[in-house]
Parts: structure tokens; sequence; C-alpha cells
């Protein structure tokens, strides 16, 4: 009897299914609900790749940088879901964090890319789109 | 100290508040050109069933973010943060008809935190604005009438882990980088570094459009010599006779006409910035600087007037 073995399905950055200016439109999005009449434009913004989740090795990067500005013991455990203020972040341990990780990957962050990241998975997504750019 | 903006969406349409007398003290609400800071220390706060109700008061989505966070000393100050806005906004009404529990909150279209007020017959709301900062042993909620207000708190020691200057030159202005540059005792830069941050995070706050509506870079936050009306060479011991301004590179209309700001050391451990509007940007009269009320208080169960006392030390602005 054949056995399946499932695999993770994984777009390599050339094939990524949505174009650079795609992308940027929908990060100009601004999310509206209807029924409340609230707008927020300061919901994270999802970067609307099909693209695949960024490497190990960056998020585990990352999880090396937040656990060291947060001053975190090595057993804590910090993964991708994490978020920033949940592990203790305030917004000068977070600038810090970009920070380290501008040092750490040589990119530069604008405060609008900053200012939508909140959790490890987020900042390693766009280190990686980043990273792409250069 | 965490700029508040929490991520709470509640919607305003419960009319099921309860009218009943609370063991909260009724407050004046500030008068026009007053700004009202109310602050807790989260280490005077000890009583297990005094944390208990702190946590009933709260939202159902409040308790379970405060619940989630790890570390007790987080999970302290987080509550305290959320009993601190909810008791003092509910101070300010007259006739309290609505209970500290009952209120909602919800954010403005730049997603600034704001009391979502319910109609009420015969009753106005109080026109408030508010802001909250918190750090892990301070937590403060700044209240106007009828001016934006931001406001940030940070430990006088913080210190950071990168080094001041190479953060300075990355996130501040070049005027403010020089100025950090130019200071030589070590100790008396990292005061100034955080006195600067929570100076720029106060009036990011009060613009309340979020870090990137007003990138650090952008704008420069001084201490102008009143008399002269130029920068001053500046000097820690006394900043009297000075006033802190802010010049923005982006902003064409002057920005410095708009903003007044304070800067206090609290309990002498903590700066506390606060920014607010000028009275003559919004009526076009003469700017009288505001006045400013600080009280030190454990919700529901004291309030400290302090201003004037030990626990307050105006180191610039308006008093």
């Amino acid at each position: 009897m054949a056995s399946v073995t499932a695999s993770s399905v994984k777009f390599s950055p050339a094939s990524s299914l949505i174009k650079q200016n795609q992308v940027s439109n929908l990060k100009k999005a601004s999310v509206s609900f209807t029924g409340n009449g609230f707008q927020s434009h300061r919901l994270p913004v999802r970067r609307f790749r099909i693209a695949c989740a960024a490497k190990p090795e960056t998020v585990s990067k990352v999880v090396d940088i937040v656990k060291k500005q947060l001053a975190l013991p090595d057993d804590r455990d910090v993964c991708g879901e994490s978020k920033f203020s949940v592990l203790g972040a305030d917004s000068l341990d977070t600038v810090e964090i970009v920070m380290g990780l501008e040092e750490e990957f040589g990119i530069c962050v604008e405060e609008e890319s900053a200012q939508s990241i909140s959790t490890v998975q987020e900042a390693a997504d766009l280190i990686e789109e980043l990273l792409e750019k250069k | 100290m965490r700029r508040g903006f929490s991520r709470m969406n509640l919607h305003c349409f419960d009319r099921t508040f309860i009218r009943s007398s609370h063991s909260l003290n009724a407050v004046q609400l500030p008068a026009p050109m007053e700004t009202h800071l109310w602050y807790v220390n989260p280490s005077e706060v000890k009583s297990e069933s005094l944390l208990k109700q702190y946590l009933d008061i709260l939202s159902p989505c409040e308790r379970e973010n405060v619940l989630r966070l790890q570390g007790e000393e987080m999970r302290k100050s987080a509550l305290l943060a959320r009993a601190l806005v909810r008791t003092t906004i509910a101070k300010y009404q007259m006739n309290s008809p609505v209970e500290p529990r009952s209120l909602k909150f919800r954010k403005n279209m730049h997603g600034k935190p704001e009391v979502c007020w319910p109609s009420i017959d015969d009753w106005d709301p109080p026109p408030l604005h508010f802001n909250l900062s918190h750090t892990s042993s301070l937590i403060a909620c700044g209240v106007t009438i009828n001016s934006q207000i931001g406001i940030d708190v940070e430990e006088k020691k913080r210190s950071i882990k990168h080094d001041i200057l190479s953060f300075a030159r990355r996130y501040f202005s070049k005027y403010e980088v020089e100025l950090l540059a130019a200071i030589s005792d070590p100790q008396v830069q990292q005061r100034e570094f955080i006195k600067l941050w929570t100076l720029k995070e106060a009036y990011v706050k009060a613009l309340g459009k979020g870090f990137s509506g007003a990138p650090f870079k952008t704008f420069t936050i001084r201490f102008q010599g009143v008399m002269e009306g130029d920068s001053e060479a500046f000097d820690e011991s006394s900043t009297k006779g000075f006033e802190i301004v802010v010049d923005s590179l982006d902003d064409p209309t002057d920005v410095s006409n708009t903003w007044q700001f304070s800067l206090l050391e609290l309990d002498g451990s903590h700066y506390a910035a606060i920014c607010t509007e000028k009275q003559s940007a919004l009526d076009g009269k003469i700017n009288i600087p505001g006045k400013l009320m600080v009280w030190k208080t454990i919700p529901i169960i004291e309030d400290e007037y302090v201003s004037g006392t030990d626990a307050v030390k105006v180191i610039c602005g308006f008093q």
C-alpha cells in the first residue's frame, strides 16, 4: 500500500504568485469594518503572500535577538507566533529589537513596516522580504 | 512604557449598565487649560483581593489579554493599567451613570484609544481626552477636556542594549544626536536620552497617528530659552526659564505653535512627559500655559493630590 507523506508546499521567492507591486498595493489598503463604522488603519498589515513563511534559520535568529533584548531565560519558549508585547516588550524594546534585526541582517526597516510587526514570524517574514529586494 | 494602544474593538450598544453609587470619589473635569495626571506604583498594591477587584472591572477581552501575559509583574502592571484608566475616567462623570466596568473603549481612525460613551437621556458624557502609559514600575493616565494628549513614562535609570549615540543616530534627529553627543558624562547622557525618548513618544502619542505618522527622525524636540527664543546649551541642573518645543521637518506649519510639553520627575524614580495642544492653537486666543494637577492613586482605594510635593518635580514646562 502506498504511503503518502505530506510535505509542506513551499514557494521560492522567484515563483511568488503575487508580484511585488501588488504586495505594496495591498500593504497600503486600509481596512474598514462595515456595520459599526469603525475604521482601523493600524491593524497589523498582513503581507498577503502565498509565498512561504520565513526560513527556520531566520526565525531562529529573530528569536535569539528577541530573547537577548528582553533578557529572557534560554529555556523560555519563544516561537514564530510569540507576540512581542506578550513577551514583555514595550515600545523602546521593540525599537531596539528592530535595530538589532537591522544590524544582524544588514537591512533597513521603515517605520511603517516596523509598526506592523508584532510577532516573531512577522519580523522574520519582513526580513526575508527586505533581503529579497536587496 | 507601552503606548496603551490596546487591541480592543468593542461595540458601544450595551445599555444594560446599572445606575448606582460606587466608591469612586467624583472629580471635577479639568478646566480648559488644565491637564490632570493620575499615576499608580504597582509595588504599593499588594492586596490579592484588591487585584481581584480590579480584574473584575475589566472587560472580558481585557481580562483575557492580562491573563495571557507571562510573568506576575507583567500581569500586575497590565491589570493596573486597565484598572487605572477605567476608574480614572469614571471619576469625571456627573451623576456617575457609567461604572468603571461598564466603560467601553474603541480606537479612532488613527488607532488611538478613546472612550465610547453610551447615549443616555438627559445626560451628556464628559468631553474627555485621555492617554495611558506604563512601565512595570509606574502606570500613568493623563486627562484633558478639549485637547489631544499624549503621555509617556519611563524609569530614570532605564538603560538600553545599544550604545546611546548609535541608537540616536538611527532614530533621532540630527540636532538631538548632536545634543547628546556633546554630553561627556555617560550618566547624564543616559538621563537626557531617556528624557528625549519620553518627550518624543508623548508627542507621537498626542498626534495619535502611530510611530509611522511622525517618524522620530522627522521632528526635533529641544529646550528653548523663553527669553531669548534661541536654543540654549542644555544645563541639566536647571531648566527654569526654558520651554520644550518641537520642530517638524515634514510639517510646513509651525508645529511648535500647536503643541506644549511638560517633563516631570515622579517619585524620584521616573520621568513623565506630557504633550498637549496649546490653548491658543485650539481657540486662537493668547496662550496661557496650562496648569498641571497630579494625583498618586491606588484605584478604588485612595487618591492623593501630590502636585507641589516632593513626589512631583517639574523639570520643565507647564505646571
